[in-house]
C-alpha cells in the first residue's frame, strides 16, 4: 500500500464527508431535525413478521383508529397525530433498531411493546431519547423491576395475573393445583408466581410444577406426570397453540376436574385445537377484552367496519395507550418528554377499556382488571368479574 | 484485510477487470475508512444502531469462516459461542459488578474451554455428522441458558453496563474491534496454520499423509472460531444492554453461515461484504413490510444464482486450476 494511494483514498472519503455532512444527519450536521409543526408522532413497536407476527395487526389497527378518532376532533395541542409503526419481530436485536428509526424519525411517545423479551432492551433506548413509553401488552415483571421513570405499563402484571388465579382456586374449593408453563419469560413468571401464592400456608396447594416445550404435538409425557400429582386443578400459563393440545389430552387422558388458562391462551383457536368438547367449561384469567367489556359493542362495530376484521387481543390496550397518550401530551402542553411523564404520572380516573386509570408508583395499573373467562360453545364468555 | 492474492484463471475481460479491482489491497482500507466516516454521513440512533449491529455480525461471520471458510468444517451451531461469550460478560458484569471491559479475559477462557469441549469430541466426525452435532450443541446451549436462574432463565439477563458512553463512540469502538478481528482472521488464514486450514478442507486424507496433524489443526480452527465468536457476543451485550435466548436460535447461525456462503468461503473481504449484506438487508427492505423477508429471499436466491462462486470468492495460486 503506497503512500501515494492512502492519500487518495482519504481525500476522497473527506470530500464525500464534506459534501454530505451538509445533509444534516451526520455528527457534524448538528441540530435535531423536526420543529413545533406538522403533525406529533407517536411510535409503535409491533411484531410483524415472526413467530407472533400475528398480533400485530390488531394492536396497530386499534392504535390507528385511536389516532383517526383524535384527529377526527381536531387533534391535540392544535396539531395531528400520527401513528409510525416499527416492526421488532418479537426479537431483541429487531426491536432495538427498530426503536432507533422511530426515535430518529421524531416520535414523542411510544405506545408499543408486545414481546416482553423485545421490549426489555429498547427501554434504555427510549429512556436516553427522553421518550416517554406507555406499554400497551409487554408486562413481565422484569419491565416493572427496572424502575424506570419513563415506562408506564397498562397490561395488567403478572402478580396481578397470578393474584387473580389464586382468587379463583381458591373460590372453586381446589385443594391441589398442577401449574404448567411453557417457560418463556411470561409465563412461567405467571405460574412461579401463581406457586409463591399457593405455598403459603392454609388453602390450596401446589401440586406440581411443570415445564413443557412449546410448539411441539405430543404433550402425552408431561401430562403423565401433572395427572401422577392427582391435581384437581390445572392452569396453563402459556399461549393458545399448546394450550388447546394440552387441555384436549387432558380430557384424553381422563383427567375430568377445572383446567383454567392464561390470557397468552385467550384466542378462539383455543377451542378448535382443542374440540369443542374438551374446551367447554375451560376457565381463563384474561383482562378486558372488547368482547367481555359492558358497551363496547359500538366499539367492536366501528373497528370492524374500518379494518374489515373484528378486534383481537390487545386491541383496546393499544386503542386506549393511544388516548392516553393524547391526553398526557394535552395536559402536559408540550411534547417535552419531561413534561409528559409528569402528565402521565398525574393522571387520575382516566377513562379505560380496564376502568379508572391512576397509575402506582410503579407506573402499573393500580388494579389489573383482570377477570375470569368460560368457554361455552367455543367462545370465551364472561364467568366472573372477580369485583 | 485484502485478498492480496494476484488474479488467475479465465474469464471476460470485464470480470477479469472487476477481479483485479476487488484484488488489489483498496478493498480493506477503503472498507474501513468508509466504516470509519460513515457517522459523518448518518449518525441517527437508527442509524448507528444498525450500523453497529452489522459490525458485530461482521465479527461473527468473519470467526465462523475460520472454521467453515478456511478449515472446511460445516458448523451449524455457531451461535453457541457468541451465546456463550455474551451470556458470561452479561453473568460477570450484572451478578459481580465487573466493568464489562474485565470480563473479556474469561469471556475468552470460557469459549476456548467451550471450544475445546465440543470440539475434541466431535471433530473427530466428518461432514454431515459434524453438522448434525454442531447444530445440537447451539440449541443445548440455548435451551440450557433459558432454564438455569443464574443466566436469568427465559427472561435473560438486562441491565448490562456499556462499554463505552454513547452509541457513537460504542460505533466507533466496535469498528476498530471488528477490524482487528477481521485484520487478524485474515493473516491467521496466510499463516503456516491458515495453509494447513486449506490444506484439511480440500483433502483430509492427503494433508495428514504430508504430515499434517488433521485433528489438532481442526481444534485449532474451531478454538478460533469460538473465541471471535464470544468476543462478538461481548460487543453484542454491550449494545443490546439486555440478552435472552430469544437471540442466540438456529436462526442466527444460519445467517451467519449465509453470509460466509454468499460471501465466498474463504474469503475475507467477500465474507465481510456477505455479513454487510446481510445484517442491512433486511433493515432496508423494512418498508416493504409484509414483504420484508419474502423479498429478503428471493435476493439471496438471485445472488446465488448470479454469483455462485459468492460475492467476491477467494482466489489462491494454489487453488488456480
Amino acid at each position: 500500500m503506497g503512500e501515494s494511494r492512502l492519500a487518495t483514498i482519504w481525500s476522497l472519503a473527506a470530500a464525500v464527508t464534506i459534501l454530505t455532512a451538509g445533509c444534516g444527519q451526520g455528527l457534524l450536521g448538528g441540530g435535531q431535525e423536526g420543529g413545533d409543526q406538522g403533525p406529533i408522532a407517536l411510535g409503535m413497536l409491533v411484531p410483524q413478521s415472526g413467530s407472533e407476527a400475528a398480533v400485530g395487526p390488531y394492536m396497530r389497527n386499534a392504535a390507528q383508529f385511536a389516532v383517526d378518532e383524535i384527529n377526527g376532533k381536531g387533534g391535540v395541542l392544535g396539531r395531528k397525530l400520527e401513528l409510525k409503526v416499527a416492526d421488532d419481530a418479537c426479537d431483541a436485536q429487531t426491536a432495538v433498531a427498530g426503536a432507533g428509526k422511530l426515535v430518529t424519525e421524531g416520535v414523542v411517545v411510544s405506545v408499543g411493546g408486545y414481546c416482553s423479551g423485545a421490549t426489555l432492551p429498547t427501554l434504555p433506548v427510549f429512556g436516553k431519547a427522553g421518550i416517554p413509553m406507555i406499554i400497551p401488552a409487554a408486562n413481565s415483571q422484569e419491565l416493572v423491576d427496572q424502575h424506570l421513570g419513563h415506562v408506564f405499563l397498562i397490561n395488567g402484571t403478572g402478580t396481578q395475573q397470578a393474584a387473580a388465579a389464586m382468587a379463583w382456586i381458591t373460590k372453586q374449593g381446589a385443594t391441589k393445583v398442577a401449574l404448567m408453563h411453557d417457560n418463556t419469560s411470561y409465563s412461567k413468571d405467571i405460574a412461579v408466581r401463581t406457586k409463591k401464592l399457593l405455598d403459603e400456608p392454609g388453602g390450596p396447594e401446589t401440586a406440581i410444577l411443570e415445564a413443557v416445550t412449546p410448539k411441539e404435538s405430543d404433550y402425552s409425557a408431561n401430562i403423565t406426570n401433572v395427572l401422577g400429582a392427582k391435581p384437581d386443578f390445572v392452569y396453563w400459563t402459556g399461549y393458545f397453540q399448546e394450550g388447546g393440545l394440552i387441555t384436549r389430552q387432558l380430557r384424553q387422558a381422563g383427567y375430568k376436574d377445572a383446567i383454567m388458562v392464561g390470557d397468552g391462551s385467550v384466542s378462539g383457536k383455543l377451542a378448535e385445537i382443542a374440540g369443542p368438547e374438551a374446551a367447554e367449561g375451560v376457565y381463563a384469567t384474561m383482562t378486558q377484552t372488547p368482547e367481555t367489556l359492558q358497551g363496547a359493542g359500538n366499539w367492536i362495530e366501528a373497528y370492524t367496519k374500518k379494518f374489515g376484521s373484528p378486534p383481537g387481543p390487545y386491541s383496546n390496550q393499544s386503542y386506549d395507550a393511544v388516548r392516553l397518550a393524547a391526553e398526557a401530551l394535552k395536559n402536559a402542553g408540550s411534547t417535552d418528554g419531561t413534561k409528559v411523564i409528569a402528565a402521565l404520572e398525574a393522571i387520575n380516573g382516566f377513562p379505560m377499556f380496564s376502568g379508572p386509570l391512576k397509575f402506582t408508583a410503579d407506573h402499573t395499573l393500580s388494579a389489573g382488571g383482570f377477570q375470569i373467562l368460560v368457554i361455552r360453545s367455543g367462545r370465551f364468555v364472561l364467568q366472573d368479574a372477580l369485583k | 484485510m485484502s485478498a492480496g492474492a494476484r488474479t488467475r484463471g479465465p474469464g471476460t475481460r470485464l470480470g477479469r477487470a472487476v477481479s483485479r479491482l476487488l484484488d488489489s489491497g483498496w478493498a480493506g482500507l477503503t472498507g474501513l475508512a468508509a466504516a470509519l466516516l460513515a457517522p459523518f454521513v448518518i449518525a441517527t440512533p437508527y442509524a448507528l444502531s444498525i450500523m453497529t449491529s452489522a459490525a458485530v455480525f461482521v465479527m461473527l461471520a468473519s470467526g465462523l469462516n475460520i472454521v467453515v471458510g478456511f478449515c472446511g468444517l460445516l458448523d451449524l451451531g455457531y451461535v453457541a459461542f457468541f451465546a456463550a461469550g455474551a451470556y458470561t460478560a452479561g453473568v460477570l458484569s450484572t451478578r459481580f459488578g465487573l466493568p464489562l471491559l474485565a470480563t473479556v479475559p474469561a469471556v475468552i477462557a470460557v469459549t476456548v474451554v467451550a471450544g475445546v469441549v465440543i470440539g475434541a469430541p466431535t471433530l473427530r466426525l466428518r461432514s454431515d455428522y459434524l453438522a448434525i452435532v454442531t447444530l445440537g450443541f447451539g440449541e443445548i446451549i440455548r435451551i440450557t441458558a433459558g432454564n438455569l436462574s443464574v443466566t436469568g432463565g427465559p427472561s435473560g439477563i438486562y441491565g448490562i453496563p456499556g462499554l463505552v458512553d454513547g452509541p457513537v463512540a460504542f460505533y466507533y469502538l466496535t469498528v476498530v474491534v471488528v477490524s482487528l478481528a477481521v485484520a487478524g482472521a485474515s493473516r491467521l488464514g496466510r499463516s503456516r496454520l491458515g495453509r494447513a486450514w486449506r490444506f484439511v478442507r480440500e483433502d483430509e486424507d492427503a494433508a495428514e499423509a504430508m504430515g499434517v496433524h488433521t485433528y489438532r489443526v481442526k481444534l485449532a480452527a474451531y478454538v478460533a472460531g469460538a473465541v471471535w465468536g464470544g468476543l462478538a457476543g461481548v460487543l453484542f451485550a454491550a449494545q443490546l444492554s439486555a440478552i435472552s435466548p430469544g437471540s442466540f436460535t438456529f436462526l442466527r447461525s444460519a445467517l451467519v453461515l449465509m453470509a460466509v456462503v454468499l460471501g465466498g468461503m474463504g474469503s475475507t473481504p467477500g465474507v465481510v461484504a456477505g455479513a454487510i449484506v446481510i445484517s442491512l438487508l433486511p433493515e432496508v427492505l423494512r418498508d416493504l413490510a409484509d414483504y420484508q423477508f419474502f423479498a429478503f429471499g428471493v435476493l439471496l436466491i438471485v445472488v446465488m444464482l448470479v454469483r455462485p462462486q459468492g460475492l467476491w470468492p477467494h482466489r489462491s495460486r494454489e487453488a488456480a486450476p
